[in-house]
């Protein structure tokens, strides 16, 4: 038997785990990357046409082991499990296939024990008011995770303000995905503390109710379904549609403004022209206490330039294992508020979970230990990098 | 040596089917054999079995495929082909030779891993695919043989499960090894392309290509045969992480 196989199978029993993330892959590289692992070393990776024409018939499963420690001594021991929806089919076509999919990748978290369980990326997406539709559990609790997510969206959009002496109190907001779980997170932390806020986003029912709740507390909003309405004025910007892949082009946006692109996959056209304008990719934070993949994916299953970098969304059931919480701490679209997303950063940040370093396509966007960041370079365009990938 | 089938059918069906028809005799040879080897391997089960009530379950299951071998020559008959069938074709050979390596060691349990969760996850998938699409009486045919196949893997997986209940790495550590021969040689067989020459079960060159034509694929029917193995071990109870690493780690 292989050794990376023998290894994998007397880890013990599965009872021992605390936690599971359930994921899928953002691209066909990524998915490339994860089979090339599975497959060692030693054999030739498979073609990239055997690889799209074999991972849609993977049924959801556990792919490694991981241990998280905390800063304060805790550990925890969790599975991530990925649901393989293939990364060209995250479109509303396949969303019966996805949700089974996803379904099928609860009841491995279910079936291993895990206390909790975070749904990265859109399985959140798919299950989220379908909760009734996971298999049955008893001591398994599920989050979306999207509670850190706006937490480091919103510590992200912060930091990179100070970095660049911008005064948020003066800025224009534009919410792209606004009304969505993430989005309307964000436009809770963040309206309150900026000069406007533009929602955007394609139900202008739903943008109409958020806009009431913001302007009920004294902020001054505007909505539209078409971006080119309103996004000019825009010197901050928070996209996180559910897009089924990068294909937002943002349209005219102030000169020099501050991008977070906070979507799985991201939502970032290569072709937008954001000439001038600071990207960086939101919703990242990193383990500082320690983060062990078995079999070895580090820079895989988390493909970031920076060590021990993780999805907000992921982190979050982490985080909650560390802390012995095992609750469903986010569920339910639209209830992420202010208090919740500081008691959430607070049990983070207590484990040693931190903000990640700021980063897009091109890399880091903190440059060196002033903090100066680099501008978007006039001839590329935000994500092209990322999608070449 | 006594004939393996009993063939019962007359060629009332004769459709028109006549350019897909030898498209579907190259489906029905290759499952064809697959059933007479299906058939030889319970016939050699029943030797090494103590119990006589396991003797009389080999030898009807044996008996039970070599009806569906019939089944499938009857289907020929009804769309005017002849479906020959090649149990010493090169991978049908190798996996027979497997099988015969389990029976020589008189164990049991290594058999019924083969027969039932390798190659019958094989039969079901690929005849459930086949069922789907093949027209008429083809269709119906390949479906209900698929359903059949199914049960045959419901029997050995109370068995398999409480042997691996006895010593989960052991078995596991079996399973692998077998995996390692039988799932390599399937692997090879259900390759999107040949490329190790003629299977020897084809009437012609090699049908995979022209799969299409009666909206298969090489690809689908090897994808649809590896998730059912998936899920057959997920049912064993062995770790999901590592049966993944054992089917991507095998041949394209
Ligand atoms: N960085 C991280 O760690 C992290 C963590 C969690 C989630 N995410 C990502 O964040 C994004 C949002 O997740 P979520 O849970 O908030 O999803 P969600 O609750 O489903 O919300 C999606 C939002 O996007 C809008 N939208 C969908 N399609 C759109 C389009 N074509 N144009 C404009 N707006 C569109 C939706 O409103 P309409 O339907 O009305 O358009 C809604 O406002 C996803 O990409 C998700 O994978 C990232
Ligand atoms: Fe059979
Ligand atoms: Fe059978």
């Amino acid at each position: 038997m292989g050794d990376s196989v023998a290894c994998v199978a007397r880890r013990g029993p599965a009872s021992e785990v605390d936690f599971a993330l359930i994921g899928h892959q953002e691209s066909w590289r990524a998915a490339a990357d994860v089979l090339a692992v599975l497959r060692g070393p030693e054999r030739t990776p498979l073609p990239d046409d055997e690889i799209k024409d074999l991972l849609p018939w993977i049924p959801p499963r556990a792919v490694c082991h991981l241990n998280v420690g905390s800063i304060v001594g805790a550990k925890a021991r969790g599975l991530y499990i990925d649901s393989f929806i293939p990364p060209d089919r995250l479109e509303a076509a396949y969303v019966h296939e996805n949700i089974a999919r996803v379904r099928g990748a609860a009841a491995c978290a279910i079936n291993t024990g895990a206390k909790i369980v975070s749904l990265g990326g859109f399985s959140s997406i798919l299950i989220e008011g379908n909760f009734d539709q996971l298999p049955e559990r008893h001591d398994t609790a599920f989050t979306t995770g999207n509670t850190l997510t706006v937490a480091f969206i919103v510590q992200g959009i912060k930091k990179l303000c100070a970095l660049e002496g911008r005064n948020l109190q003066r800025s224009t907001l534009l919410i792209v995905g606004a009304t969505g779980d993430v989005g309307s997170g964000c436009a809770h932390c963040l309206a309150p503390m900026v000069k406007r806020v533009l929602l955007s986003a394609r139900n202008v029912e739903r943008l109409r109710r958020l806009a009431a709740e913001l302007q009920a507390q004294g902020v001054q909003v505007e909505i539209a379904t078409s971006l080119q309405r309103f996004s000019a004025e825009a010197d901050l910007v928070i996209c996180a549609a559910s897009l089924a892949s990068p294909s937002l082009l943002l349209g005219q946006i102030a000169p020099g403004a501050l991008v977070c692109d906070a979507g799985y996959p991201k939502n970032l056209s290569p072709r937008a022209e954001l000439l001038g304008a600071t990207v960086f990719f939101g919703g990242l934070g990193q383990i500082t206490g320690g983060l062990r993949f078995a079999p070895d994916f580090h820079g895989i299953l988390n493909r970031h330039p920076f060590p021990d970098v993780v999805h907000g969304c992921l982190l979050e059931g982490m985080a909650l294992a560390l802390e012995g919480r095992f609750e469903p701490f986010s569920q339910g679209r639209g209830s992420i508020t202010r208090e919740r997303v500081e008691e959430m950063e607070a049990i983070a940040a207590r484990h040693g979970i931190c903000l990640a370093p700021l980063y897009n396509a091109d890399g880091p966007v903190e440059d060196g230990p002033h903090g100066q960041t680099e501008k978007q370079p006039m001839q590329e365009t935000a994500g092209q990098k990322w999608i070449r990938e | 040596m006594e004939p393996l089938i009993d063939v019962k059918a007359s060629p009332m069906e004769c459709t028109s089917l006549s350019t897909s028809a030898p498209i579907w005799q190259d489906i029905l040879a290759q499952a064809m054999t697959g059933e007479l080897l299906a058939a030889m391997n319970y016939a050699s089960l029943s030797e090494i079995c103590d119990d006589p009530a396991e003797v009389a379950d080999a030898l009807e299951h044996a008996q039970g495929e070599r009806g569906h071998a019939a089944a499938f020559a009857a289907e020929g008959i009804k769309i005017g082909v002849d479906v020959p069938s090649n149990v010493d074709a090169k991978h049908w050979k190798r996996l027979r030779d497997a099988f015969l390596r389990c029976i020589a060691e008189r164990d049991f349990i290594g058999c019924l891993i083969v027969q039932e969760i390798m190659l019958e996850s094989f039969a079901v998938a690929s005849y459930s695919r086949v069922g789907k699409v093949a027209p008429g009486s083809l269709g119906k045919t390949f479906a209900r043989i698929a359903a059949e196949e199914e049960d045959h893997v419901d029997h050995a997986m109370s068995i398999l499960r409480a042997e691996r209940a006895l010593a989960a790495q052991r078995f596991d550590d079996k399973v692998y090894r077998l995996h390692l021969e039988v799932m390599t040689t399937l692997a090879q067989m259900l390759a999107k392309e040949c490329k190790d020459g003629h299977c020897e079960v084809c009437h012609a060159s090699c049908v995979k290509p022209r799969l299409f034509d009666v909206s298969l694929s090489a690809a689908e029917l090897r994808g649809a045969s590896l998730r059912q193995y998936l899920r057959t071990l997920d049912m064993l109870g062995i770790p999901g992480e590592v049966t993944l690493s054992w089917v991507t780690q095998l041949p394209v």
